[in-house]
Formats: structure tokens, C-alpha cells, sequence
């Protein structure tokens, strides 16, 4: 069991449910949702997290105003975020990459690459 | 100046024809106008619930979706049990039973391949689900087309100066979806994204 605590934020209660699990599969049982990005940073405030995994297009706050937002605050400047989204528009991922994403990943996503994509982000934060 | 006056009265005769002519032309086209009133009104009006039914679509395979996740989890929490039942005969079993019953040792594993295969089916399952965020996006899209069509529409017959009938009560939400999302089995994708995504960070490094 990993000691990784992950807020997961996408506005669909389907892909809430599929990625927690994913992540439980793969060892990751400290999951909390949010829906949007406004309900993200609200969680965040009250409850300390060490990964972030967001979808993009989400009313009342996209993802890519969540991760601006919080690459602003100093508390979060590092903190790991990895995006998981249908866009797959080259422009799109360099946006996001900007908005500051440690990394990306297309819906429909495997098990694998979700397991390969937060490993890639700890590591390339020193975390692993 | 008898020739001057003739010509002063044809004209005045042609004249008369021509906006004779132009005011029979607009009649006709005021009367086409107020015949596609109707149909335009009646277009107009039944957007909201062309969206309404492609919403109860995404609610009702949103439903189905759950109730697939729910047996999903039931199934893998069985066979997660099936296998803590397994560990559990070979814990309280004399350790040279297996070894002296090969029948019973072969059934135990081919229980095991089972459950495992079992396991990994249901989570391919699981992982297909992602298709209902999917076309709940395209859905999206389509509604959001829709009601621009009825804002167009209304915009006509507001500009013709006609009756736009009474405004729709079906409340409108706030959408948030990928245009172009769509349901690719294809791992290539997110090859080229991963491609893309080392270009950049090459880039990063080397400025």
C-alpha cells in the first residue's frame, strides 16, 4: 500500500469511480474526489494532498484554471499533478503543460498507463 | 407638346405598374413570412426538448453505467474472497498434502487461474465504462448545437418582427465538454502524446 495521498478531480461520477479504483488496484488506497476545480481547491484547503489527478473540461472550474491557480500558490508550487483529459490537440498539451501538469494522459486511459504515468511524475519530482 | 405630355402619361402609367408590381411582390413576401412563422416558431420550440431527451440519454446510460460498476465490484470482491479462501485451506492444510494429493492440487490451481482470469475480465470491464464520460461529452456538444440553432432561430423571428411564442421552461446548464472527445481503443495516441510530451521536456532542458 502506498503512502501517496491523491486527490482525484473529475467532473464525471463514472470517472471518479473508475480512476479510484484503478488506483486502489494499483495500491493506492488514499483517494478523495472532488468534482470541479472550484470543489478541488476548496478540499485542498482543509486536507493536505501529495498528488493531483485532474480532468480538463469540468463546469463552475476547468482543470486548466485549477492548475493555474494552484501552481500560483506557493504551498502547491511542487506539488505533483497530472492531467487526464479526451483532449489530445497538440496546442492542448502544451497549454496544459504551461499551466504547469507534470503529465498527461488521454482518455480512455489503461490501467497501465496510469500506473506508469504517476510513477514517471514521482520520479521526476524525486518522490519514487 | 402634345408628343411631351403622351410621353409624361406613359411614364407616369409605368410607374404606377412598377409599384403596382413591388407592392404585390412585398404582399407575397410578407404572406411567405407569416406561413414560415409557424414552422419556424414550432422548430424553435422544439429544441428544448430534442435536448432534454439526448440529456435523459446520458442520465439513463449514466444509471446503466453505475449498475455495471456496482456488479464489477461485487464480482471482484468475490473473487478476491475466493482467493483469501484459497490461501486459507493451503495455511491450515499439512504442507505435504498438496504434494500427496497431485488431483486436488491441480483442481486448487486451475481455481486460481480462474479466479484471476475472472478478475482481469471484469476489470476490463470496468475500464471499457469510460465510454459513458465519452459520449456524455459528445452529447454535450450535440445539446449545445442544438441551442444555438434556438437562439438563431429566435434571432429570425425577432429580426422579422414575428411572435416567438412563449420561452421555453426546460432550465439550461452549464456544459463543460471536449468537442472533439472521442472513444479510440488506440494506444497510439497516448504514444504521441507521450512523444509530444519528451519533445517539450528536451526543449525544456536544453533552453
Amino acid at each position: 500500500m502506498s503512502s501517496l495521498k491523491i486527490l482525484a478531480v473529475d467532473d464525471s461520477p463514472t470517472m471518479r469511480r473508475i480512476i479510484v479504483n484503478t488506483l486502489k488496484r494499483a495500491g493506492y488506497d488514499d483517494v478523495t474526489e472532488a468534482s470541479d476545480g472550484k470543489d478541488a481547491l476548496a478540499k485542498m484547503k482543509v486536507e493536505q494532498f501529495n498528488f493531483v489527478i485532474t480532468d480538463w473540461n469540468m463546469p463552475e472550474m476547468d482543470g486548466l484554471t485549477f492548475v493555474s491557480q494552484i501552481r500560483g500558490l506557493d504551498e502547491f508550487k511542487d506539488l505533483p499533478i497530472l492531467m487526464v483529459t479526451t483532449r489530445s490537440v497538440k496546442d492542448d498539451i502544451i497549454e496544459a503543460m504551461k499551466a504547469g501538469v507534470n503529465n498527461y494522459i488521454v482518455k480512455p486511459f489503461t490501467p497501465e498507463t496510469l500506473g506508469e504515468k504517476i510513477g514517471q511524475v514521482l520520479k521526476s519530482v524525486g518522490r519514487s | 407638346m402634345m408628343d411631351k405630355s403622351i410621353r409624361v402619361d406613359d411614364s407616369a402609367k409605368n410607374i404606377h405598374a412598377e409599384l403596382r408590381h413591388l407592392a404585390d411582390s412585398i404582399s407575397q413576401i410578407i404572406k411567405g413570412i407569416r406561413v414560415a412563422q409557424e414552422p419556424i416558431a414550432e422548430s424553435r420550440n422544439k429544441m428544448p426538448q430534442a435536448a432534454e431527451q439526448l440529456e435523459r440519454v446520458t442520465q439513463q446510460t449514466a444509471t446503466a453505467t453505475h449498475r455495471v460498476l456496482d456488479m464489477v465490484e461485487a464480482i471482484t470482491g468475490r473473487e478476491g474472497e475466493i482467493e483469501t479462501q484459497v490461501k486459507e485451506l493451503r495455511r491450515v492444510l499439512p504442507s505435504t498434502y498438496f504434494r500427496n494429493n497431485s488431483r486436488v492440487k491441480r483442481i486448487v490451481e486451475r481455481i486460481c487461474v480462474s479466479v484471476s482470469a475472472n478478475r482481469n475480465d471484469a476489470y476490463a470491464i470496468m475500464d471499457a465504462l469510460q465510454f459513458q464520460d465519452i459520449t456524455s461529452q459528445q452529447v454535450d456538444h450535440a445539446i449545445s448545437l442544438l441551442e444555438q440553432v434556438e437562439n438563431r432561430l429566435k434571432d429570425v423571428l425577432v429580426g422579422l418582427q414575428l411572435d416567438v411564442g412563449p420561452e421555453s421552461d426546460v432550465k439550461r446548464k452549464e456544459r463543460a465538454y471536449d468537442p472533439n472527445a472521442r472513444f479510440s481503443s488506440n494506444s497510439s495516441e497516448q504514444s504521441e502524446v507521450d512523444e509530444l510530451l519528451n519533445n517539450l521536456t528536451k526543449e525544456k532542458q536544453n533552453n
